[in-house]
């Protein structure tokens, strides 16, 4: 995958658990194997370009996201259990009522210029920017964040569930106080050159090539990191990836970061280990969305028909060389917490699928049916080839396909902009929390024209946003489960949008790397806990 | 002398508004912003933010105002603000021209070089075995994918042998001193510049191959040798002197597309050029960086071409009384 989209981004990182077992191609997930060692320089990549800047404050994509949460950290992180962990927060505990939450900060942490770390730091990363930027749509009930004896107390207009209130919190990176205050954020000359509490410093960013971090010896958390140092290097070329990994010029690169055919090779020679592990905060899944506002595909029979025209299996196979597998719901299989697995399945069968268009009313004329448009969206090489297969699978059956595979930029314009498709080939990339993020795809209130990586589908259902709504202030977790499984069972019924193909994203690291298991998402990982076995 | 120099000032001036100009409009053309990259990967819906930030890049005003305050504030020596890299343009630039710069005319040196010993040793041992070998590699070499001979390059000397490093301009967090650096950065120099210097070299080889040919059958020559000169004589001062004219231009030319071919090459040795900047701009619609790395270029490229002129000044007097 040679680009990032960002829908991860509003809330900063994402996080959550990973089914390790269920993900993991036969990588054991005891990561923490042995006594860390002290010290050397680990040398890490990903499957991406450089960042735009170290640190974005409004998200920007993957590569910021990798980049900055080495240096600044969030209050919790998620572990693969889907379970919290403390980092700047050493606890977060809901009222009765759930409409406020007090947060109690970790005592003795400082900033890497030396100044403390207090919870005005806290609260003014809320309100100036939380609320500002990445976490507006989640935080829309919020009343006030105030510095209580030991910490922070939030307060919310409407009971808020513990579950996403701690998603955001988990998400979304502190910032310092003292040097943004009274700045635009954006724009801040420290977003080059952070200054955070992670474990890592910022040293240098020679653009064009790498960013080196400085182990902080003032770390809370005593002892750690492990490492001297940490370097991001920046490779356009995957196969340079490949050779600088069997050269030791790089010992970890995740997110995908050497062609697929190298992963299998690397791996048998014994030196490098494939992980799967680390991905469920953030499920990559190719997409289809089907444009309600165009005559055809907006009768959802006619989606079904051409959903199971689709061979996902042999897309899953040839395109993604195995390092896919059909989807079966709009929410991920690998979601630890509302995952549905009871759904209708659009199983591949031409003939019945030929069959369900005659019965919805197509019945072929001539030599075709009807004509669409088919979109594949170009941030991912993928999903051209994505294209050509789909395109031929409904030509099987009578449908006249015109594929066009834009650019970026175009891809976002006609999508998100003009709606100018019928049927979209996409990409998102959801953390366990449906709300907003991912609900956003199915809400009325989710259309937005000119909005990215939200419902461009036009698809309102007043059942649906009933159920998002009562998501968003249900406070128990088993009702907000059922709640999540209705919704699945009318996406599935309705098809708006739906996982076409869901990816397995693979981390390649050297042998010695050691520590960094168990984590929600990788690419959000501080590498406190990373090692080098020499 | 003085006045063509006078004239070529002008004319990079009008290149630079022309470079301006087009590029500007081209990218004007092409669908989607960097207002609509931004927010989509910012994830910002809503409107008043949208206006803010669309205020913020200057993109509220006419295409027309935009190219006018721009092309202004080039004259002024300021290539404006990326607010996607969240750095003043030039800043951005000139950290990373200089690496592809230095890329750049190695391997033009490397190709230079390599080229006219090939070509003239194809050219005096015609229709041998030399030659035939010669023009073998000249064909490989030009029909060699730049990044496939890179890879290619790399797994033999950095992955086998463990001669070279894989990529990158400096061994990360080396203390070497100044001329341990400059070691440095000539071992990392060595696979890249020959990865691209050997295609061009292809080139050259041919080039000065045809034109020694050429005035080998000229009339002076055969004077040259009439008078009982040297065989290296002859060579030398006669031939090689005269056919080198082709040679040079074809450097000028290629000042230009070197500068696009290092894309490739900076992408498989990770090397900190502006090849990588130049496409991710182009590909988030990032206008003022894509057109300061064209005023950029285009003036290195004016410049350069203004340098060979005067070498032709140097190597043909007939030029120098026209």
């Amino acid at each position: 995958m040679t680009s990032h989209i960002n829908r991860r981004v509003f809330l900063g990182t994402s996080a959550l658990a990973a089914i390790a077992a269920g993900t993991s191609l036969g990588f054991p997930s005891a990561l923490a194997q042995g006594t860390p060692k002290k010290g050397g320089v680990l040398i890490a990549t990903w499957g991406g370009f450089e960042p735009q800047a170290v640190f974005v404050p409004g998200g920007g994509g993957s590569s910021p996201l990798i980049s900055s949460t080495k240096i600044l950290e969030p209050l919790l992180r998620q572990d693969s259990q889907a379970g919290f962990l403390p980092v700047l927060a050493t606890e977060v505990k809901p009222s009765a009522d759930f409409k406020s939450y007090d947060i109690v900060l970790r005592k003795g942490v400082t900033w890497h210029d030396g100044k403390p770390f207090t919870a005005d730091d806290v609260v003014f990363s809320i309100e100036k920017y939380w609320l500002q930027t990445i976490a507006k749509a989640a935080l829309k009930n919020l009343s006030g964040a105030e510095v209580t004896e030991g910490g922070v107390r939030v307060s919310f207009k409407e009971p808020t569930p513990e579950f996403f209130f701690k998603s955001v919190l988990a998400t979304s990176l502190v910032i310092p106080k003292h040097v943004y205050d009274g700045s635009e954020i954006v724009t801040n000359p420290a977003n080059n050159a952070p200054i955070g509490t992670g474990p890592f410093k910022f040293k240098q960013w020679v653009r064009g090539s790498h960013i080196e971090y400085a182990a902080n010896h003032k770390y809370w958390d005593a002892g750690k990191p492990y490492l001297n140092g940490l370097v991001m290097r920046y490779w356009r070329d995957a196969a340079s990836r490949t050779a600088a990994l069997e050269a030791d010029e790089l010992q970890l690169g995740i997110f995908n970061p050497i062609p697929t055919p190298d992963i299998d090779r690397l791996s048998k020679s014994g030196k490098f280990v494939a992980s799967t592990d680390g991905y469920l905060g953030a499920a990559w899944a190719s997409t289809i969305e089907f444009n309600s506002r165009r005559d055809v595909v907006k009768d959802p029979a006619v989606r079904r028909a051409l959903l199971t025209a689709i061979d996902r299996a042999t897309i899953s196979d040839v395109v993604y060389f195995g390092r896919a597998k059909p989807g079966t719901s709009f929410v991920s299989s690998t979601n630890p917490k509302f995952y549905n697995p009871n759904l209708p399945r659009y199983e591949f069968d031409a003939k019945k699928a030929a069959k369900m268009l005659d019965d919805a009313g197509y019945p072929k004329k001539g030599k075709s049916r009807f004509k669409v448009h088919l979109l594949a969206a170009g941030w991912f090489e993928e999903n051209g080839k994505v294209g050509q297969f789909v395109k031929q699978n409904l030509e099987d059956i009578g449908v006249e396909v015109t594929l066009t595979v834009p650019d970026r930029a175009t891809s976002l314009k006609q999508i998100y902009g003009d709606y100018d498709y019928d049927i979209a080939l996409s990409n998102y990339a959801a953390r366990v929390e449906l709300v907003p993020q991912q609900t956003d795809y199915l809400s009325t209130s989710g259309i937005v024209k000119g909005a990215a990586f939200r419902n461009a589908t036009g698809y309102s259902n007043p059942e649906v946003d009933d159920i998002v709504a009562k998501m968003s202030v249900e406070s128990d977790e088993a009702k907000r489960k059922d709640l999540a499984f209705k919704l699945q069972e009318i996406a599935a019924r309705d098809l708006p949008i739906t996982v076409l193909v869901e990816l397995i994203p693979t981390t390649m690291m050297s042998k010695k790397v050691k520590g960094v298991g168990n984590r929600a998402d990788i690419s959000a990982d501080s590498l406190s806990d990373a090692w080098l076995d020499v | 002398m003085k006045r063509s120099i006078v004239r070529r000032l002008f004319q990079i001036i009008s290149l630079i508004i022309g470079v301006i100009v087009m590029n500007f409009t081209l990218i004007q053309m092409a669908p989607g912003s960097l207002l609509d990259i931004m927010t989509s990967e910012q994830q910002v819906t809503d409107p008043a933010t949208l206006q803010h930030l669309k205020q913020l890049y200057g993109l509220d005003q006419p295409a027309i105002v935009q190219l006018l305050r721009y092309t202004w504030s080039v004259f002024s020596f300021d290539l404006g603000y990326s607010y996607r890299q969240n750095a003043p343009v030039f800043d951005i630039i000139i950290a990373q021209l200089p690496s592809t710069l230095l890329l750049m005319l190695t391997s033009l040196g490397v190709a230079v070089t390599l080229g006219m010993i090939a070509g003239v040793i194809a050219s005096v041992k015609v229709n041998t075995a030399w030659d035939v070998v010669i023009s073998l590699a000249a064909v490989f070499f030009f029909a060699a994918p730049t990044f496939w001979l890179g890879i290619m390059l790399i797994i033999f000397f950095a992955v086998h042998l463990d001669w070279l490093p894989v990529g990158g301009m400096t061994t990360i967090g080396g203390q070497f001193g100044p001329a341990g650096h400059v070691l440095d950065v000539i071992r990392h120099l060595i696979l890249p510049a020959l990865s691209l210097g050997l295609f061009y070299a292809a080139i050259y080889t041919r080039v000065m191959r045809a034109s020694m040919l050429e005035v080998f059958s000229l009339d002076f020559v055969r004077t040259a040798r009439a008078k009982g000169l040297s065989k290296t004589r002859v060579i030398l001062a006669h031939v090689f002197r005269n056919a080198l004219l082709p040679v040079v231009t074809l450097f000028g030319l290629q000042l230009g597309t070197v500068l696009g071919g290092s894309v490739v090459i900076e992408a498989v040795f990770s090397w900190p050029g502006i090849g990588s900047l130049m496409l991710d701009s182009v590909m988030s619609r990032n206008y003022p960086v894509v057109l300061g790395v064209f005023v950029l270029s285009a003036v290195v490229v004016a410049v350069a071409n203004l340098l060979v002129d005067l070498a032709y000044y140097r190597l043909d007097p007939r030029i120098r009384s026209r």
